[in-house]
């Protein structure tokens, strides 16, 4: 009676650990622009920019900006890349000491690289 | 910093948002807590924030949630307790092999369900933050939860209480809601070991030592509070402060051991002393401000969670009918059929299915556990929201359909004439 639905959990446990998940990316991330990078556009458009908070559902994931307005961009994970509509980077490291390495465009301005460090994995909603 | 004026503002709103949604869900034969749940959810970003995103940002500022859900934690400490409380082993005596039949499969069926819906939903709805494991766990334990509160006042409201079906379906919930928080606590410490920098060993021993001093120490002096009760017909206010603190003690001592402070909230009404007088007594004093206060604002709180149908697109609408499908066959079926197999007519096998499938409250406190440990993404903790309203929702009607209440009824009278000649 208890013997068979444990040995089906078993199996199934068995069988999941061999499926790839989306790679977290969910936190407080702090970021750095190339030093070089200017836009004439928007002054000041990428020291506003130094940290994102991103939550995450499996592939679909939400960039929130802290420029003041709190502007969200909606991204999706794809194996180590992340795109949004105005964003492409790739994820690296280990999920305790992940980084985003890409270009992004904000306000106007022609896209920049840029590197991101996550600072502390989130965990939770709201 | 603190905005009072904000904090007592969203308390009223909610308050009023809950008894509005309770009153006009009683008035279609729902339980007045599934009006409660359903006005959380209304608050938050799936209908107030949809439709007016400025208001609910002036009314809820993601800062000021903070205080609201540090209220809500104190209510649900209380009501763990009060649901503890309320648990008594002994109902399950006299049922014998239909009780512990059917709340086996009921727990073992859908937790199996759960773990093989995992697999499909590990890949799109979780991050390699978590394992598998850890995620399957999760879902089986919330797939097999059974809302003894929610069910208990279902079958009050209705009349139903004292028949056959109404103390065995109690019974087997009971059964269910320990078992249940026992897996849930193994999970939690799972998880929270895995990210801790304390040693496994000293959670793992300490909850044994923590546990044999509940049972063992703890639940020895407990009987004092009943003589001291049975002396004066009640319990002075200093008497009722020292139960509050042992309350506070329990669920602090297992917030420390990394398990989750509503265990030991719960753990501490489990082994209060039993007598119905001296349970009621202490019921009445605690359920009140819970009730109509505190569990409200959780309510609220998760409802400011759950984003049901927002992002995603119509793969969420899909990945939640899977769920809600998952839910019910695993609770419902495997209840029916076990109860079916114990001897038990398909009439009563149907009904005590759909009573066991009662999720209500207490899929939502798990739920919040979940998202708060990081085991389940934002996603999936709105969808299983959905299907503990579901499957909460459905209850009554269902319940009406396959036993009519003249069915329950006619069985109470014939019970009690069959003992008073007896």
């Amino acid at each position: 009676m208890v013997g068979l639905p444990v040995l089906g959990l078993l199996g199934i446990l068995e069988a999941g650990r061999g499926i790839p998940a989306p790679l977290s990316i969910t936190g407080d991330w702090t970021l750095e622009f190339d030093p070089a990078a200017h836009c004439a556009n928007s002054p000041g458009s990428f020291e506003r920019q130094r940290a994102w908070s991103i939550s995450q559902s499996g592939t679909e994931a939400l960039i929130t900006f802290n420029d003041g307005r709190a502007t969200t961009l909606e991204a999706t994970v794809n194996g180590v890349a992340l795109t949004a509509k105005s964003l492409t980077a790739t994820i690296s490291g280990k999920p305790g000491t992940r980084t985003l390495e890409g270009v992004a465009g904000f306000d106007g301005c022609a896209p920049v690289a840029f590197r991101a460090v996550r600072q502390a994995p989130k965990k939770g909603g709201v | 910093m603190l905005n009072l004026f904000q904090l007592v503002l969203q308390i009223a709103v909610i308050l009023v948002a809950a008894r509005i949604v309770g009153f006009l869900f009683q008035k279609i034969n729902q339980p007045q807590v599934m009006g409660e749940m359903v006005a959380g959810i209304l608050l938050g970003p799936s209908l107030l924030g949809w439709l007016a995103p400025g208001a609910s940002a002036a009314l809820f500022p993601a800062a000021s949630l903070s205080y609201l859900n540090a209220l809500s934690q104190v209510g649900l400490v209380v009501f763990m307790f009060v649901v503890g409380l309320a648990l008594d082993p002994s109902e399950l005596h006299g049922y014998g092999h239909a009780a512990v039949l059917t709340s086996h499969v009921s727990i073992v069926a859908p937790f199996c369900l759960g773990g093989l819906t995992a697999l499909y939903f590990y890949p799109r709805l979780s991050d390699d933050s978590v394992t598998f494991t850890h995620f399957a766990l999760f879902m089986g334990a919330a797939m097999s939860i059974t809302a003894f509160p929610v069910l208990a006042r279902i079958l009050t409201e209705r009349g139903l209480l004292r028949s056959r079906m109404g103390t065995l379906a109690v019974a087997c919930a009971a059964v269910d809601d320990v078992t249940g928080w026992c897996i849930l606590a193994y999970i939690v410490v799972l998880v929270r070991v895995a990210h801790a920098a304390r040693p496994a060993w000293v959670t793992i021993a300490g909850s044994f030592v923590y546990v044999f001093i509940m049972l063992v120490v703890v639940r020895r002096l407990l009987p004092a509070l009943e003589r001291a009760f049975r002396k004066r017909d009640h319990l002075s206010d200093n008497l009722l402060a020292l139960i509050v603190v042992l309350v506070l003690a329990s669920a602090l001592a297992t917030e420390w051991l990394g398990i989750h402070l509503l265990f030991g909230a719960f753990l501490m009404g489990a082994i209060m002393p039993k007598a119905p007088d001296f349970t009621r007594y202490l019921l009445h004093k605690f359920e009140s401000v819970t009730v109509v206060l505190l569990l409200p604002l959780f309510f609220a709180y998760t409802g400011l969670r759950t984003r049901i149908g927002v992002g995603g697109g119509h793969a969420i609408w899909f990945y939640s009918a899977i769920v809600i499908v998952v839910a019910i066959t695993g609770k419902l079926g495997g209840s029916m059929f076990a109860a079916r197999l114990a001897g038990m007519p398909w009439r009563e096998a149907a009904a005590l299915g759909v009573l066991m499938n009662t999720r209500g409250l207490m899929e939502l406190v798990i739920l919040n556990i979940g998202l708060d440990i990081g085991v389940i993404s934002q996603a999936m903790f709105s969808i299983m929201v959905l299907m503990a309203l579901v499957t909460t929702f459905m209850t009554t009607p269902l319940l009406e359909w396959v036993y009519p209440t003249r069915l329950f009824r006619a069985q109470v009278t014939s019970e009690e004439v069959h003992q008073s000649v007896a």
